[in-house]
């Protein structure tokens, strides 16, 4: 089974740039004012995840 | 489109860099993806009064109040105070960034350059190998700009230098995770600026209380990514305003999230291209501060640039000046402060309280990170052996 990916919610995202700086697939854009996931670039490593100061990325799929 | 030079991003490092090139007659254009200058802030808004010596700014509107010092409180509330010995000496200004940005703008615009907004770069201008341009998004309208120089002054984020293949990916080591609220209808020490240390109130990292004037402040917090969770910049904040006497009563007026390198600088000189700012990871590791840097790197990039212009030549070696003339200056307190933040973040709580109590007397020479760092060993001579990189680094 694949790991799951990346989920940024796109409501909470505050656009600080913290996941794009740290993302080590270059994954993630700004687009719009929000941070944006390229999937097929994820590599499920949650580096992201903990880095989002108000919790607006999770694994995709967990409620 | 042709210009000598394209900006990318025009925060400080950008607009600096845009004023210093301008002025010394290169054709500059600055390029911005949001549709305002300085909108929206994502910043602490501290600046240490250094920033008059470069007579940037004309206007009164982008100082929100000035400083007299600093306090730092240890995780059990002692206070080490750094405060000018000189009464009335200011020491630092807690900005409006909004205005900030605007004026620095304006100041690179009166030289000459010129400035395109909602114009969002999508990636670099190449032919074959060589940069000719940048590629951007203007509104839905697909633009080629060429140019000889590209800067990338576009944060934290900094696309351009990864479009050149340079590896700009930060550590979660290397990186604050913070969330920030301007608070109204709060007790403000006024003159000072506040910074809260410990494990449990932020993790690698501090909250801070930057006056804006009489009820207000910002009020933030950063941790260091790699000893973060998911939400644990934000859920800090929260318990430490809702615990806080001063605090508590407070009513947001704003409400950001932010990310800050606290690395060393990379390499940021190639063919045809500057990195400057936060791009560039020119921030002080320690503080998190970045506006001093971006102001000095900008005006050594600007000024070099317009040194390249001058003789047609875009290659490292006609650029590398840039770097060269903040080696001894802005690079060597980085490089520094690098090293003295890994030794702090390893410092426990307990630590922090017996460095703070040694320190509550002291009286600081002057208000910096380095009168800090003096003061700590000259307290805890034994600290100079954890230091001890630090001589290399003084010997560079």
């Amino acid at each position: 089974m694949a790991k799951p990916k990346a989920h940024i919610n796109q409501i909470l995202c505050l656009a600080c740039g913290g996941c794009i700086s740290v993302c080590p697939q270059d994954a993630i854009t700004m687009n719009g004012r929000k941070a944006f996931l390229e999937k097929t670039k994820c590599i499920s490593c949650g580096i992201c995840i903990n880095t989002c100061p108000v919790g607006a990325i999770d694994l995709e799929g967990k409620k | 489109m042709k210009y000598d030079v394209v900006v990318v991003g025009s925060g400080p490092a950008g607009s600096v860099t845009a004023r210093y090139a301008a002025a010394s007659g290169a054709k500059v254009l600055i390029i911005e993806r949001r549709p305002e200058v300085g909108v929206p802030v994502l910043c602490a808004e501290g600046i240490s009064k250094n920033v008059d010596n470069y007579n940037l700014l004309s206007g009164t509107k982008w100082m929100a109040a000035s400083m007299d010092g600093a306090r730092i409180f240890s995780p059990d509330r002692t206070i080490v105070k750094l405060a000018a010995e000189l009464a009335g000496a200011e020491t630092g200004y807690v900005l409006n960034r909004e205005f900030f940005d605007k004026e620095l703008v304006q100041g690179a615009l009166k030289k000459g350059a010129s400035i395109m907004l909602n114009t969002t770069a999508i990636d670099l201008l190449k032919n074959k190998d060589t940069i000719i341009g940048i590629k951007a998004l203007q509104f839905d309208e697909h633009l080629d700009i060429e140019a000889d120089i590209i800067v990338a002054a576009d944060g934290v984020e900094s696309k351009v230098g990864r479009w050149a293949g340079i590896n700009t990916t930060l550590k979660p080591h290397d990186l604050e995770t913070c969330t920030q609220y301007t608070l109204s209808n709060i007790v403000v020490e006024e003159g000072y600026c506040d910074f809260y240390l410990g494990k449990k109130i932020a993790p690698g990292g501090y909250i801070w209380v930057f006056p804006k004037g009489k009820d207000t402040a910002n009020v933030g917090i950063g941790v260091l990514a790699s000893e973060s969770t998911p939400q644990l910049p934000l859920k800090l904040l929260n318990t430490f305003i809702k615990n806080h006497p001063d605090l508590k009563k407070g009513e947001p007026l704003r409400f950001l999230a932010g990310a800050v390198p606290v690395a060393e600088p990379i390499p940021a000189t190639y063919d045809h291209l500057l990195l400057v700012g936060d791009a560039a990871r020119q921030v002080d590791p320690i503080t998190g501060g970045g506006l001093m840097a971006s102001i000095e790197a900008g005006k050594s990039a600007g000024e070099t640039i317009g040194h390249a212009i001058e003789l047609q030549q875009f290659d490292q070696k006609t650029l590398l000046p840039y770097e060269e003339q903040l080696q001894d200056t802005l690079y060597r307190k980085l490089k520094r402060n690098y090293v003295v933040k890994e030794i702090l973040q390893n410092f426990d709580d307990k630590t922090l309280n017996m460095l703070a109590d040694s320190l509550k007397n002291y009286k600081f020479d002057e208000l910096s990170t380095f009168s800090l760092v003096k003061a700590l060993v000259a307290k805890h001579p034994s600290l100079l052996i954890k230091l001890k990189p630090l001589m290399r680094l003084s010997k560079l």
